[in-house]
Parts: C-alpha cells; structure tokens; sequence
C-alpha cells in the first residue's frame, strides 16, 4: 500500500503541467528568493531543493516563499511557516538545537580533539629515543633523497 | 533458452564460488597447495560462467525477448542499440549482475597475476574474493534475478528510464562498479595480511596498483555521474549531497587517505594497523553503500526499488563481511607490536597523519550527515532533513584544510626539519598566497569562502611550481639539457612523486572550478514566450520560437534561443521540454553554449499546455569545465603512477634483505620483508 | 593474552551500533513525513467550491467536526477510497454537527468533475487553486484526510487510502468520539 502511494507521488511530479501565470521578478528579488528556496526541501521529492525542483509543489512553495518576502517576512519567519506544517524535515539545513548539535560541531570537535590527541602522541613518541637504527628506513627512499639533498646543495652554492 | 543457459551458467557459477570458498580451507588446513589451486580453477570458471550469464542477457536485449521480466522492464524495441546494452545495467537486477561480473573479472586476474609471486596469500585472496562473490550471487539467484521470465509475453518492453538514455548514464555505473569491486582486491591482501601474519609492507606494494587503479575508476565514476546530473536533471549542479551521491564519495575519501598512509608504511614502515584499517573501511563502505542504495532505506533520487527482502539480506552479508574483517583486525593487531619511531611532530610522516585525520573527519560528515536522518528515525525523534547546506557549512571548511596540507606534506622533509628549513620551503608560497589573496580581493572578489579556497589554492600552486621549477633546472642543468627535458628527466628519476603532484594539480583545477561555478553561478527562472527576452550577464536571449519537436521514442516541445553578444549573435540554443511515450515520463533536456571555461546553460522545465509560454531556466556557469578537466588531470596523475616504470628494482631486495638482518626488533619472524627473502 | 585497546572496543561498538541502525531502519519509510500539523488549530482556508464557484471557508463551520479530503483526479488511491468517503458521508447525514469536504488539488476543472461523474459524489469540493491549501495544510501528497474537532483543532490525519480497518477506525475511533465529546485528547496519525 505505502509503495502504491510513494508512486502516486512520483506521478504527481511527472504530471506536474499544472500552469500559473507569474509577474517577473528584479534580479534582487529573485535572488532572496533563490537564497530560502534553497534551504528549503521539496517535501514530494527526493533529495531536491525547492528551488532546483520543478515539481508543482515545489513551484507553489516558491510562489509562497516571494509573496511572503514581498510581505515583508524574513527567512526566518518564512521558514518557521513551513516548518510548523511539514516539520523539521523541510529544511535542508537542521537547526542547531538538541541532537542536532552533534551534527553540527562533531566533525569539528572531532578534528580539534583528534588534532590535539594527534600532536599529544606525535610529541611523546618523538621525545622518545628511537628503538631501532636508522636502518630501520627504507634505504631506497632516504639513500635517493638524501644524495638529491646533497646535490641540490652543492647546486645551490 | 539462450536465457536459460545463462541462469544455469549462473547458478553452476554461485556452487563454483562456494567451493572457491571451501576449497582454500581445506588447503590452508591440510597443508596442501592443490587444493588452493582447485579454488584458484573455481575462480575462474566463476569468471567465465557469469560472463555467459552476461552475453545471454546482452543477446536477449539484442534480439528484443521481452518474455524475460527484466529485459521487459528495461528496454524497448525503439531503443538504440547503444542503450539496448546499456538497458542491462538499468536496473537494480542487471546492475548487480555487472556488479557480480566485474568482482570476477577482478579476482580472476588477481588470482592469476599473483599465482607465481604470491602464494602465501592466494589462498586467502581466493578465499575473500569468493566470500564476496557468494554473497552476490546468491542475492542474484534468489532475490534479485535477470533470468526470470514472464508469462505471457509481453509484445514491447516499457523502455529503459529516459533519465538513464544517455552516453555519460551508459559507461557511469561501469566506472563506478570497477571503483568500489577494485577496493575488493587490496582488501582481499589485507585480510590475507591478518589471517597470515605477515603484516609487513608486502601487500601493500603489491596492491598499490590495484588500488590506484579502483581509485582512478571511482574518481571518474563520480565525475561521470556529476556530469550526467548536471545536464541531464538540469538544475545546473553536479553535485546535491543526495544519499547515494555520498555513498559513492566514502570510500573514495578512504581510498584517497589510504594512497597517501601506505607511502608511510613504504618508506618508514609505521602505520601498519592503521593502514590494514583503512583499507577494511574502504572496502566495507563500497559494501554499506550497496546496501543504502539498495535497500530503498534512504530516500534518494537514485535509489533503487525498495525491497525489505534484499535490504535484509545484503544487510546480513554486510554485518558478516564487517564482523569478520574488522573483527580479524582487532584479535590480530592485539598481538602487533607497534614500532612507530617518529623524530619530530613536523615532518613528513607527521603530516600524512594530519592529512589522515582531516580525510577522517571529512567521511564522518559525510557519514553522519548521510545517515542522521535515519539515526532520528530509528530514534523516532522528529524527522530532520540534511542537504546541502549543511555540508557547505561544515564539509567545505574541512576540505579546505585538507587543501593546505596539499602544499606542505610533499615538501616537508622526511624524520625532522628545523625551522629555517621551514621559512625556506614555505615562504615563497605562502608570500605568494597572500598576494593572490589581496589582488583578488582587488578585482573585486568579496565572497569569503572564494577568497579562503583561492588563497588556499594560490598556496598549493605556488609550492608545486616552485618544487617542479627547481627539480627541472637542477636536472636540466645536470644532463645539460633545456628545463624541460630537465623536468623529464627529474619525472624518470621519480616518477610517482611527480604523479602524485601531477594528481595534486588536478585537484587544485577542480578545486577553482568548484569555487567559482558554485559561489559565482547568476541564474533566473522566468516565463517566456516567443519573441521575449532575457539578459544574463554579458549575454541576450532571445526565444524566437517554441515549437513541437520530436524522437524515435519521445515527442516534446523545443524553444529556440537566439543568445546574442553586445547586439551580435553569437550562437543558437535548443533546450527541450520531452515526453518519453513508452515509459511515460517527462525529462528536461539542457542546452549549454561554452564560453571560455564556463557555461551558458538553459532549460525549460515548463511548457504551457497549449505551448504559448515556457518557464525558462537559465544560468551562468563560470569556470565549471574546470571541474571535469581537473578531474581529467587527476586521472592523468594516477595512469602516470599506475604505469610508472619503478627504477632499482634490484636495490629494493637487496637492501631489504640487509635491513631484515640487522634490524632483528622489527622482522620479528612474521614481516614481510623475512617472506619476501624467503620467497625469492 | 592479547591486549585489547580502547579503539578495538570503539570499533566493535560503533559497527554494531551501526548495523543495528540500519536493521531499525529497514522498517521505516524515508518518504514518510510525521506530521507536526495534528494537534493545532486548522488553518484558516477559503478556496471556490468546485461547481458553484463560491467562495467557501473552513472557518464557516467551526462548531462542527469536519472531515478535509484531499484528492486528485489522477490519483489511483482516491478511486480505491471513493466509496469509503461516499458511506463517511452517508453514515452521518442526519447528523448536524458533521461537515465533510473535499480538496481538489493539483488537478484540472473539467478532469475533477469528470471524475466525481463517475465515481459519485455527495458532498463539497473545494478548488485548491495555487496549492495553497494544501501547503497550509502540510499535504505533500494524495490522498491525504484530516478531521477537525468542534474548536478547529486538527485532531486526527490520514496518510494514504481510506480502505478496510482505516474506514471503520475512522468512524469509530475518530469521528464518532469527536462528536460525542468523549475523544481522549491525544491526537492521532495513521498511514496505510
């Protein structure tokens, strides 16, 4: 039953040939409205914006999105009116709030705390008196490196 | 009948696969080598039985048997036959079928290629890659068949999806396939590491093509795609952070972090574990990205149908193949005794593991981001959406740091460096840098983040040039011939440095492309009938007419633009509006007029029913071809390293056999370097 | 004896945390929005009635328990609920306290008329001209059915078809206790 349904949903945005008329708007305008359809998700699609999509639910949204900016609404508000029908899942960037925190600052926090546990480890090996002779290293790479060092230097004298 | 044939080769092919299995067990445990060839035989009639599964679904497309379901639901007597073949990999059915077909052709040359040189890991490189190719098949055979026919008949089939009628759609999943099934090989050796003990640099030299190769495929794969979602879905973007776009980018930022972590292990024999993990992870995000895009679990413009049956079970072989590898990893990295000798926090090897950290950091957003809307499902918390936006914000600012590190790893010296040795490599570069940075904020680049990657950018080019423009004037000096053959030379003498830098410039390439075509994109959506008029940049367009158009298998409407130059026309543009007759289904096709780098691009996504008016979409798209031929460069970078002529092959063993001999704390009976010797 | 380290516990956790993840969601459907609307004050709509072409507002019939349609003519599920909505009407037509509409969305004039020819029809419909009612409603698809108590409030919202036990529950379970005040105050979603 859900998959009949999911495909009527499909079949509401290949018939999307539903038409309105609609004033052109300046440049500034339709750049404001480029910039909240963006973040907002076309709620019958898969993965689209509203902006880039081309399903009639998507171009209804836009009309919606330019009166209320032509009322005077912010983003904000605009999106806030969306969110209170469709929920959080209508906006393509998750608010930072609750659990969503952790999307937002866990690659970060994950970067400084692996950053620094990084530099902590890397320190406490180099203090450490290496275990083996230089041997130890690949002879290609270091014998080639350290002869091109030398001629580079004797080169660059 | 043909069909049929096919079916059985494929079922003979799945018992071959389950004796692949068996057969290296019972080697390994009764010590004896014939029975790993017996395996190594299975491997390769699996590979010659599923390519006659392949040439008898290729024959039924070719000769129009739509009694064969899959066939039927794919293709259509009006296709070309260019995509009558391609209709086999259409589908979810025929895609696993490819799927199936390329990890054979795989594990039949790795088989063979390495019988001589390695039989300590054949039986369990037959043993992995059989593993996988079981899974597969049986998912094939019982949940998901190409051979199945129906009944009656039908007379045509219901063509292949429009979206997919298109040559970049035809080789795409090819690329992509040979990308994540090539991970299976370094994996394969990996695990054959761990199961044998010989955990030193062994396998890692002898996959290193290998992996480069997958590297390369999924690269294009994933470039190919954006391609083909930038024209062909016509929003004007190649890249949405769709689910199944990340799933396809995961392993390819692992297999990335693991090119440049093996040359660690090579050159200072470190990072074992880490190295065995990497690989493991790759490998088992190709599989989890299988499954996400399978399973219908995430909702995405490319998932396939959605099927509890398979989800269940390719998630089943997923947890199977996880548990085993990782758990392998685990019980034996235990028992390693690390050897880590590091003389200084900057230095090269320091450096790589900064460079490590950063890919890691960049997969877990796109791993969490890819998967938090589900982990809020599964929570049955409040439904949240994570879309571009998001990555923006947090994915590009991690990227970018990675892109620094791209001008300083492969100058810094190996072991240690002191600080002058630093001023004298970086301060050039990061002079120039800054320059670039005020110039561009002088010609009127305000956005931060082009400003940031430009810099960025400007850094990395600046260290690549400098570096390519002394090796090229010392050895033209040297051989005492002009810098360019200079250059040659210094390439001959070493050769995967300079094709990695050459990948680097790649990246740099695409990285402009990316940053431009992105922030610095003009768009307008607008109604138009013929006779109006639009400008865009530099640019008039003109829709002279909007009229009927037609195809073999589709009827539409076309607009005809004139785009005219500072009242001089200077092209004709044809965006189309399709109706696909057979499958029911409406595309947009794009037009796009190159100029310089950049593109014009025009769709109509909308024609009035009675054809008086279209909602047009046009866009400018400065700089975005840089993102393919960046791409292109890279791809240059990673041939030249795969086909690169290694110089001293002779050194290599020699000088390993002493390193085995006098450093005793290291070959501690089970490296590699002591079974190398021993083999030889 | 093997020294195992905090990344191996890390590791085995997280992949099986993982794996349990995606076996939880197997069961989930990623196109399914969770309505927030269920539970607040219906929107204030006014759309043209699809025959008379007069003006018809929701908030009319605030006082009464009222069922919202939404429907389409070329929308395959609609014809499998047709009759359900049909006997809904029917079931309460002595019954003053209970209005029932239907929305038209995203459909043609002449094609939803068409279709209520054919199928039968004993209640309003409603033009959703711009889509506006149905955004304000958070409709993303068809059919979709929402009854509203006697203060305007969203009280019940239904995701798909109206068929089998989703018919009776809708009398019995929604309408029904809606009208006798005897409702728990909790509202619900249902999909099919």
């Amino acid at each position: 039953m859900r998959k009949s349904f999911v495909l009527i949903l499909f079949f509401l945005i290949a018939f999307s040939g539903v038409s309105f008329a609609e004033p052109q708007d300046d440049e500034v305008l339709q750049g404001r409205i480029k910039e909240v359809s963006k973040t907002l998700r076309c709620a019958v699609c898969q993965s689209e914006s509203v902006w880039e999509s081309n399903a009639t639910l998507a171009i209804q949204m836009r009309k919606i999105v330019r009166e209320r900016l032509i009322a005077g609404e912010s983003p904000e508000e605009i999106r806030a009116y969306f969110v209170g029908r469709y929920g959080d899942y209508i906006l393509l960037k998750p608010r930072v709030r609750g659990l969503n925190r952790l999307l937002w600052f866990g690659p970060f926090i994950l970067l400084s705390f692996g950053g620094f546990f990084l530099y902590k480890t890397l320190r406490r090996w180099a203090s450490k008196p290496a275990r083996t002779e230089p041997v130890a290293f690949s002879p290609i790479d270091d014998a080639h490196r350290r002869r091109i060092e030398e001629e580079l230097r004797s080169y660059n004298e | 009948m043909i069909v049929e044939i096919g079916h059985y080769a494929v079922v003979t092919a799945l018992l071959l696969s389950m004796l692949g299995v068996a057969a290296p067990i019972i080697g390994l445990k009764r010590k004896n080598a014939a029975w790993v060839q017996v395996g190594q035989r299975a491997l390769i009639l699996t590979f010659v039985l599923i390519t006659v599964g392949m040439v008898a679904m290729i024959y039924s497309y070719l000769t129009e048997d739509y009694s064969v379901k899959y066939v039927y639901a794919t293709s259509n007597s009006k296709l070309p036959i260019f995509y009558k073949i391609a209709g086999l990999w259409g589908g979810h059915e025929g895609s696993l079928l490819l799927w199936a077909w390329i990890l054979a052709f795989y594990s039949m040359a790795a088989a063979t290629l390495h019988w001589k040189t390695q039989p300590v890991v054949m039986p369990y490189l037959i043993l992995m890659e059989s593993i996988v190719l079981c899974g597969f098949l049986l998912l094939i055979l019982f949940l998901s068949n190409p051979f199945e026919r129906i009944f009656p008949a039908p007379l045509d089939g219901k063509d292949l999806n429009p979206l997919l009628q298109d040559p970049a759609m035809v080789v795409h999943p090819p690329l992509l396939y040979l990308g994540y099934v090539g991970l299976s090989i370094p994996f394969s050796f990996a695990m054959a590491a761990l199961f044998s003990g010989r955990l030193g640099e062994e396998w890692v030299k002898v996959t290193q093509r290998w992996t480069l190769f997958a590297w390369i495929c999924l690269t294009a794969g994933i470039l190919m795609g954006g391609y083909w979602a930038y024209y062909e879905l016509g929003w004007g973007g190649y890249w949405g952070w769709d689910p199944v776009e990340n799933a396809a980018f995961m392993p390819w930022l692992v297999a990335t972090a693991f090119l440049h972590s093996v040359m660690v292990q090579e050159t200072r024999k470190m990072f074992k574990v880490w190295n065995l993990f990497l690989i493991i992870l790759a490998f088992s995000l190709s599989l989890i990205g299988t499954f996400l895009v399978r399973s219908g679990i995430l909702s995405s413009v490319h998932s396939f149908a959605a099927d509890p049956g398979r989800g269940v079970f390719i998630l089943g072989f997923v947890a199977f193949m996880l548990l085993l590898s990782f758990g392998t990893l685990i019980l034996r990295s235990a028992k390693l005794k690390s050897s880590v000798t590091i003389e200084s926090v900057v230095s090269r090897e320091a450096i790589f593991l900064f460079n490590n950290l950063f890919f890691l950091v960049a997969l877990v957003t796109v791993f969490i981001g890819t998967l938090y809307p589900l982990l809020m499902e599964v929570l049955q918390f409040n439904k949240v959406s994570v879309g571009p936006p998001y990555y923006n914000a947090v994915f590009m600012p991690v990227a970018l740091g990675l892109i620094f590190l791209m001008g300083i790893g492969p100058y810094i010296p190996w072991r240690k460096t002191t600080a002058k040795n630093i001023k004298e490599l970086f301060g050039l570069p990061l002079m120039l840098a800054f320059g670039a940075g005020v110039l561009l904020f002088i010609f009127g680049i305000r956005e931060e983040y082009a400003l940031a990657s430009m810099t960025v950018v400007a850094f990395v080019a600046a260290a690549i040039f400098i570096d390519f423009r002394k090796i090229a004037l010392f050895w033209g000096k040297r051989d005492r011939v002009n810098p360019f053959l200079g250059f040659l030379s210094a390439y001959r003498r070493n050769p995967r440095r300079i094709a990695g830098l050459i990948t680097h410039v790649g990246v740099l390439v695409m990285i402009v492309g990316i940053t431009f075509s992105s922030l610095y994109q003009t768009e307008k959506i607008l109604i138009m009938k013929p006779g109006d008029e639009v400008s865009l940049k530099s640019f008039q367009l003109r829709m002279a007419t909007l009229h009927g158009a037609e195809g073999v298998n589709w009827e539409g409407k076309e607009a005809l633009f004139d785009i005219y130059q500072e009242d001089r026309i200077v092209t004709q543009m044809r965006p189309q509006k399709r109706f696909y007759t057979v499958s029911q289904t409406p595309t947009t096709e794009t037009a796009i007029y190159q100029t310089n780098m950049g593109h014009l691009f025009v769709t109509i996504p909308e024609v009035s029913p009675d054809g008086t008016w279209a909602r047009v979409r046009v866009l400018h798209n400065p700089l975005v071809l840089l993102v393919w031929y960046g791409g292109g460069i890279m791809g240059i970078g990673g041939f030249l390293n795969i086909f690169r002529r290694d110089r001293k092959r002779s050194v290599v063993s020699v000088a390993s056999g002493v390193t085995a001999k006098t450093a005793p704390s290291l070959a501690s009976g089970r490296d590699g370097i002591v079974a190398q010797r021993s083999e030889s | 004896m093997a020294a195992f380290k905090g990344w191996h516990v890390l590791l085995l956790v997280g992949t099986l945390g993982l794996l349990a993840i995606f076996y939880q969601g197997l069961w989930g459907n990623p196109n399914f929005i969770p309505p927030v609307i269920v539970e607040t004050p219906a929107p204030e709509v006014t759309g043209p009635d699809l025959y008379k072409g007069t003006a018809v507002s929701l908030s009319d019939f605030r006082g009464k328990v009222i069922l919202v349609n939404f429907w389409a003519s070329w929308c395959q599920e609609c014809k499998l609920e047709h009759k359900s909505l049909l006997a809904i009407k029917k079931h309460y037509e002595d019954d003053p306290n209970f209005a029932m509409f239907g929305i038209n969305y995203q459909d043609k004039d002449h094609l939803a008329k068409d279709y209520l020819q054919v199928h039968g029809n004993n209640f309003d419909h409603i033009r959703d001209l711009d889509g506006r009612i149905s955004i304000d409603f958070g409709v993303y698809g068809v059919p979709e059915t929402f009854v509203i108590d006697q203060e305007g409030i969203i009280r019940h919202k239904q995701i798909g078809p109206i068929i089998g036990d989703v018919y009776s529950d809708m009398i019995e379970k929604v309408i029904d206790p809606l009208l006798n005040g005897t409702a728990g105050i909790v509202g619900t979603v249902s999909s099919s």
